[in-house]
């Protein structure tokens, strides 16, 4: 009996027209999307590595290794073909050197704003807005539609069970608003090896992921456009019932919760964090230059009494001392502006994370929210994002400036330029070295931090557990409520 | 017969189901964006606020204003918060120096990517998602609804002009919906000077045309649906198309098209120019090099005074170079800028295909949040570059920062401490917004897009209606 029903239910979805134009446009949809998303990957990795090239190209052209900078991109990643996430706005390159902080600035969207302006489509935009609603509306009706065509009671005439009918009305719209989905899909994922995008073994993983989290996302909408059916006698009340649970869920709800969280939890802006930054290191340098100066007049005192001989022959011996004092000293300025920034950038963080968790578990209530985190996470293209490139920045700047100062020592030239001026032979300009390139064949390379299907699933298991959740209870709550239905 | 047939309609709205829960959702809706709007920008201005005190106060630590490291901010504006545009991921902080390329840093959603990953609820959003999709669940069973009741069939047993009966339908079902909308409108705007949120007359108008234009953009999604209820006989599929309808022209055309007609007309990545300048910097310092080594002070010259030559010599080389570089700067970006709004005004036509688009650039444009806000800030910077440059060589004697400067510090315990500086002295920095008139001259096609997408569709359905069957 189950299986007739599912038959009828399938049968009848498949001759609709709604099923038609459901399957044409997301089908039109799902295609336009990746082939776009194919473009600007593209788009992306070409930029990304003449970027690395010209980054090149500056460091050959310095004079010396001590005034080296680096910069270092962002790498694209395949999976922003399916979710963008936050990839277009999030900063995409910083700088490396040992005087500044590594902060990801110039985002794709700030770069080319006129993309800003109507934002990216994608595969997960393309499920999140337009799946759920065509979900809706294979199910608005699925019950109390039956009841108002006569044919509920009808079916119900011969023995058939609640439960059995209930099981078939999902399965079988389940079959067929997901299943013909996979063609476009199957020939999406066909488009991207066709124009040999460099999808790793990982990265198949997160696309199953992706498609799996995709189908329990749609799944739930099914279960509540059947419970909102089963609670409501006509298909109108049910169908504006279920629009404005879309638009609260889909539309507002997510909004809503990372808005209040914003308003919650202040933190301080980037530019009230730089001026105090930049105020530490003024007065910094500015302590560092006292102290020199009182440093060089003790220096003096030690000399005083000496006649010219004695004091040139005393300074030729402590000269090298000296020297290796006054630089451990700049190089304890150098380290105490860094460890302040990244204290000041510390505190922000923490207090990110804090507004994060609240807003991410405010904005949870709509079970959207937790499908748009869990696809951003799958994809790697998530909040953690520029934390994690920053982080990965840091490290990889800790070994760049490391090796500078080895090639600079190795040079035994000295940074920036050298002036002498001298009573017999005048000024002399030293600018370090001739006219050749600096060789950048050993330099360190920077390696995108690696995001593995494996880590990122465990980070998305409380949103999947969620929409499983979520499901539960909207078919308990279906079964239930059509266990009571009145079919007359 | 027209009034009878309007009243009847907007009688028939106001008391049906589907009002009540729209008016109530587009009602908490409407008020929330004002209040969240409100709560943002006062967040907003009060971290502008502290940002820039935290500038003065590193002023005033300084004693030197060669040291001083000055940056202006993009302020907030209320409209901003309201209709928040390309805003977020316009860079808000510039680091000012007198000579030389600016650059705009620090967008809202590099900073904040939270607030990036579901966006901001403004006005524009609530007008160009929201309410269009009510103007079709009001609508799409305007026509065909009738027949399947069996309404339509009796209402033309009377004399009724088939015009006066659709145009009845369309104003009734406006002036209900309007007029349900404009009250939490008001409400909100009401609510702006309550949080302390003040806005000037002249936003006050901006504002008022930005309702303006939603509520026609409303108007054309009524008409719009109530034409295909009129070319189709069943609301089910009425529904469908028009959802269908929706989709496309709220969700997928303004992006696709911007998408795919930006990448037809390819504009040079900016990684590119700035490469090409600095290429250019670095030919040109190469090219000093040898002027700089052969540097010959005059005979016998006193080492205090040679460095003083040397310090004229090297500032005058690199001023000259600083002339070249700002030159060729400036011909490459205008070439850029010149291509970059020839890709814009490209992607932007054809994504006025659709009529989300036409709204979404009029409100933009009208709250000053369009593609004009990043050129605005950056114009207005450069101005003040000016400004400051002239006081920074005023203070200093030197043109600063981006030539070569030395300085000579002297440690004498004896003197006196020297003062620091008054941070009030620094020229202070202006924002130029576009006035109304401009905003609104730039806002003309759009508005007028919006009216004739009006007309367009009323035509339509009044076309439609007359070839109906009513049986």
């Amino acid at each position: 009996m189950l299986s007739l029903l599912i038959q009828k239910e399938l049968k009848n979805i498949l001759l609709s027209p709604k099923f038609t134009a459901t399957f044409l446009v997301c089908s039109i949809l799902i295609l336009i999307s990746v082939f776009i998303g194919i473009n600007e990957y593209e788009n992306a990795v070409t930029q990304f590595e003449i970027n690395q090239q010209i980054a090149q190209q500056d460091i050959a052209q310095s004079s010396n290794w001590g005034q080296v900078r680096n910069i270092v991109h962002r790498e694209p990643t395949p999976m922003q073909i399916f979710v963008s996430g936050l990839h277009f706005d999030v900063g995409r390159l910083s700088s490396i050197s040992s005087s500044n902080d590594v902060k990801l600035t110039r985002s794709p969207y700030s770069d080319e704003t006129l993309f800003a302006i109507f934002r990216f489509i994608d595969f997960a935009f393309i499920v999140q807005v337009v799946l759920s609603l065509f979900a809706i509306l294979f199910t608005y009706d699925a019950i109390n539609g039956e009841r108002e065509n006569g044919t509920l009671k009808l079916a119900f005439a011969s023995s058939v069970s609640r439960v059995n009918y209930l099981l078939a009305k999902f399965i079988g719209i389940w079959l067929g608003l997901i299943v013909p989905l996979f063609i476009p899909i199957l020939i999406g994922l066909l488009l991207v090896l066709l124009f040999k995008v460099p999808i790793s073994g990982s990265d198949w993983m997160s696309i199953l992921g992706l498609i799996f989290l995709s189908i329990l996302y749609v799944t739930l909408f099914i279960g509540i456009g059947i419970l909102v059916s089963a609670l409501t006698r006509k298909s109108s009340l049910s169908f504006l019932l279920l629009l404005v649970i879309w638009i609260g869920g889909v539309l507002i709800l997510p909004r809503m919760g990372v808005m209040a969280a914003g308003q919650l939890v202040e933190i301080e802006p980037v530019a009230q964090i730089e001026a105090k930054q930049e105020a530490f290191q003024q007065a910094r340098w500015s302590q560092y230059s006292e102290d020199l100066s009182s440093v060089w007049r003790e220096r003096e005192q030690e000399m005083e009494g000496l006649d010219e001989n004695e004091r040139r022959s005393y300074r030729d011996d402590k000269e090298w001392e000296w020297l290796e004092i006054d630089d451990a000293s700049r190089k304890q300025v150098q380290t105490d502006i860094v460890d302040n920034n990244r204290k000041l950038l510390e505190d922000v963080q923490n207090k990110k994370i804090i507004q994060q968790n609240l807003a991410f578990s405010l904005a949870r209530i709509s079970p959207v929210s937790s499908f748009r985190l869990a696809a951003m996470n799958i994809s790697g293209t998530d909040i953690g994002m520029k934390s994690r490139y920053e982080e990965s920045m840091r490290n990889y700047k800790d070994t760049f400036v490391a090796f500078a100062e080895k090639k600079q020592e190795e040079s035994g030239q000295s940074a920036g330029f050298r002036i002498e001026i001298d009573s017999n032979e005048g000024v002399k300009i030293d600018f370090g070295r001739n006219d050749q390139t600096l060789d950048t064949s050993d330099i360190p390379r920077y390696d995108a931090p690696l995001v593995l299907a494996s880590n990122t699933f465990g980070n998305s298991i409380l949103d999947f557990g969620l929409l499983g959740i979520f499901i539960i209870l909207s078919f308990g709550g279906s079964f239930i409520a059509f266990l009571r239905y009145d079919m007359r | 017969m027209f009034k009878l047939i309007f009243l009847k309609e907007l009688k028939e709205i106001i008391q049906s189901s589907r009002f009540t829960i729209s008016f109530a959702v587009c009602s908490v809706l409407i008020i929330l964006a004002f209040f969240m709007g409100a709560q943002n920008y006062l967040a907003s201005q009060s971290q502008y606020e502290a940002a820039i005190q935290e500038n003065r106060n590193q002023i005033a630590a300084n004693t030197e204003w060669m040291m001083v490291q000055h940056s202006i901010m993009l302020p907030p504006q209320p409209l901003m918060a309201l209709v928040n545009g390309i805003s977020n991921d316009v860079g808000r902080n510039i680091s000012m120096s007198n000579r030389g390329e600016l650059r705009a840093d620090n967008t809202r959603f590099n900073d904040e990517p939270i607030f990036a990953i579901f966006r901001f609820m403004d006005l524009e959003f609530i007008f160009g998602i929201v309410l269009s999709l009510f103007a079709i669940i009001f609508a799409y069973d305007a026509i065909n609804g009738e027949k399947v009741s069996g309404t339509l069939k009796l209402c033309f047993a009377n004399s009724i002009p088939r015009a006066s009966f659709i145009a009845g339908k369309l104003a009734g079902s406006f002036v209900g919906l309007s007029i349900a909308l404009l009250i939490p409108i008001l409400i909100g705007a009401a609510i702006l000077p309550i949080l302390g949120v003040q806005l000037s007359s002249d936003e006050w108008l901006r504002l008022a045309l930005i309702v303006f234009s939603g509520l026609a953009y409303f108007g054309l999604f009524l008409a719009l649906a109530i034409g295909i209820s009129a070319m189709t006989n069943r609301p089910s599929n009425a529904f469908l198309i028009g959802l269908v309808v929706w989709i496309f022209a709220v969700l997928i055309v303004p992006r696709a098209s911007v998408l795919i007609s930006g990448r037809l007309d390819e504009v040079p990545n900016v990684d590119d120019i700035t490469a090409q300048k600095n290429r250019f910097r670095a030919q040109l310092f190469q090219e000093d090099r040898p002027k700089m080594s052969n540097f010959k002070p005059d005979e016998g010259t006193e080492p205090q005074e040679v460095m003083t030559q040397f310090s004229s010599f090297m500032r005058e080389l690199s001023s000259t170079r600083q002339e070249k570089i700002d030159a060729f700067t400036e011909r490459v970006n205008e070439e850029y800028i010149n291509r970059k709004n020839r890709q814009e005004e490209v992607a932007l036509a054809l994504s006025r295909i659709s009529p989300t688009s036409v709204f979404t650039l009029a409100s933009t444009e009208l709250a000053g949040t369009s593609l004009g806000l990043q050129n605005r800030f950056m114009e207005s910077a450069k101005d003040y570059q000016n400004i400051y440059g002239n006081f920074i060589t005023e203070k200093t004697g030197s043109e600063g920062h981006s030539g070569f400067r030395m300085v000579m510090v002297t440690t004498d315990d004896e003197g006196e401490e020297p003062e620091t500086l008054d941070p009030n002295e620094m020229p202070k920095f202006e924002f130029a917004k576009t006035s109304l008139k401009t905003a609104a001259s730039n806002s003309f096609l759009d508005l007028g897009l919006l009216v004739l997408f009006n007309l367009l569709f009323f035509g339509g359905a009044f076309a439609a209606f007359l070839r109906y069957d009513l049986r």
